[in-house]
């Protein structure tokens, strides 16, 4: 009767929040990290969140180390040796970020650290109020808030979660104090700032030199391989702004690959189709990208 | 003649049944919470005339349909009238005590 959380589940799973009656309280408790299932009343089925998901597989009868190591489900933890983790462990708070919600604006305050766990993230580098260019997306090899290890409590960019899912929240002043005293937490942090650097000047440069289509084709790869999924939301007018395109560009960088059948593009949902095909329709910065020890820009 | 509604006196001897419906995911970890911290609450406040039935959504799911419920873990109090609903992992025992109508005055 459940309904795993891969592709379509996933999806189910973020239109079933969408469609909580905003501020009540079932809306509230899905925020606070309350809930373990959703009903689907359209399927008659039951659709589970990540967290309870995980618990109930672990339950179901898997080995202690494989249910040990499904815990560190953030690349970036899982790097820390165990008793460092284990320390940090306490002071990490589990919650469900959902698609369109904002954790960080540019300019402003850095409360929070965020270490997704299966959440996609965009940071984006504002021009306007309302419009931003993609410099970056983390998901859970990765954390938000990487600014105030390098000694700036003032976020960069803007933080919009792109897919909704869990992530491990902490806060900054208890983050600078583990940062300080953990050194192994210090050398997975700046080897992640660096590659996610490397991965900024690789896409402005992508930017400028290839063409639209071929950029589209590397960014929903990145987008699948960081949500683990073939299959995700994304509106045409939100990937013209990730882009920093016209939603014309995303019209006529879409076609082609839609006509050749690599993706499937349609009210939102996107679907690739042909991983392969689509890996060669890509930029070389794709194979580059993936050459870094994160990827995802 | 319309007649006149009064208010039903507490006899000695008579217990209110309280019936409470507790919708849970399995053994997931806010359902386990919820169970526990309704448990608690239980022991605490109800010493009789509590009928505590718990509905597994994930064999039930049509169950929870027809009762209504969008997510788990959520707790119905389905009988004395007005119904009660909570949803989340009911850690918040104040919040609880006070929908259910057992908080007394401290």
């Amino acid at each position: 009767m459940r309904d795993e959380l891969s592709g379509g589940g996933r999806l189910k799973l973020e239109g079933l929040l969408q469609g909580l009656p905003k501020n009540s309280p079932a809306s509230k408790a899905v925020d606070a990290g309350e809930i373990d299932a959703v009903i689907d009343y359209a399927g008659s089925n039951v659709v589970l969140l990540p967290a309870a998901r995980r618990a109930l597989r672990e339950a179901e009868g898997q080995s202690p180390a494989a249910s040990d190591e499904a815990a560190i489900a953030n690349t970036l933890l899982a790097a820390l040796p165990r008793a460092e983790y284990q320390r940090l462990l306490a002071s990490l708070e589990p919650l469900t970020l959902r698609s369109g919600e904002v954790l960080q604006e540019q300019g402003a305050a850095v409360p929070y650290v965020y270490f997704p766990v299966d959440c996609v993230i965009s940071l984006l580098a504002t021009a306007d109020d309302d419009q931003g260019l993609q410099v970056g997306l983390v998901a859970c090899e990765g954390m938000v808030g990487v600014s105030l290890a390098l000694g700036a409590d003032v976020s960069s960019v803007r933080a919009l979660v792109l897919m909704t899912g869990t992530a491990l929240r902490m806060k900054a002043a208890r983050f600078l104090s583990a940062f300080r005293q953990c050194p192994p937490l210090q050398l997975a942090v700046y080897r992640y700032a660096h590659a996610k650097l490397a991965l900024a000047r690789q896409a402005v440069a992508c930017g400028c030199f290839h063409a639209s289509e071929a950029r589209f084709a590397r960014w929903l790869l990145t987008m699948g391989d960081l949500a683990r999924s073939e299959e995700f939301f994304l509106t045409q007018a939100l990937a013209a702004d990730l882009l920093g395109v016209r939603r014309a560009t995303v019209n006529e960088a879409a076609g082609p690959l839609q006509t050749r059948g690599l993706i499937s593009f349609s009210r939102g949902r996107i679907r690739i189709l042909q991983r392969k095909k689509l890996e060669a329709a890509a930029c070389a910065c794709y194979v580059t990208d993936r050459r870094l020890p994160v990827s995802g820009s | 003649m319309k007649a006149r509604w009064r208010k039903p006196r507490a006899r000695a001897g008579v217990t209110t049944v309280v019936l409470l419906r507790l919708y849970i995911t399995g053994r997931a970890p806010n359902s386990l919470q919820a169970l526990a911290n309704l448990d608690a609450i239980c022991k605490e406040h109800f010493k009789e005339g509590l009928r505590l039935e718990v509905v597994d959504v994930l064999e039930h799911p049509r169950r929870a349909m027809a009762d209504g419920v969008l997510v788990s873990p959520s707790l119905t109090r389905v009988h004395p009238a007005p119904g009660v609903n909570l949803v989340g992992n009911l850690s918040d025992r104040a919040k609880v005590l006070h929908a259910l109508g057992l908080k007394r005055a401290r």
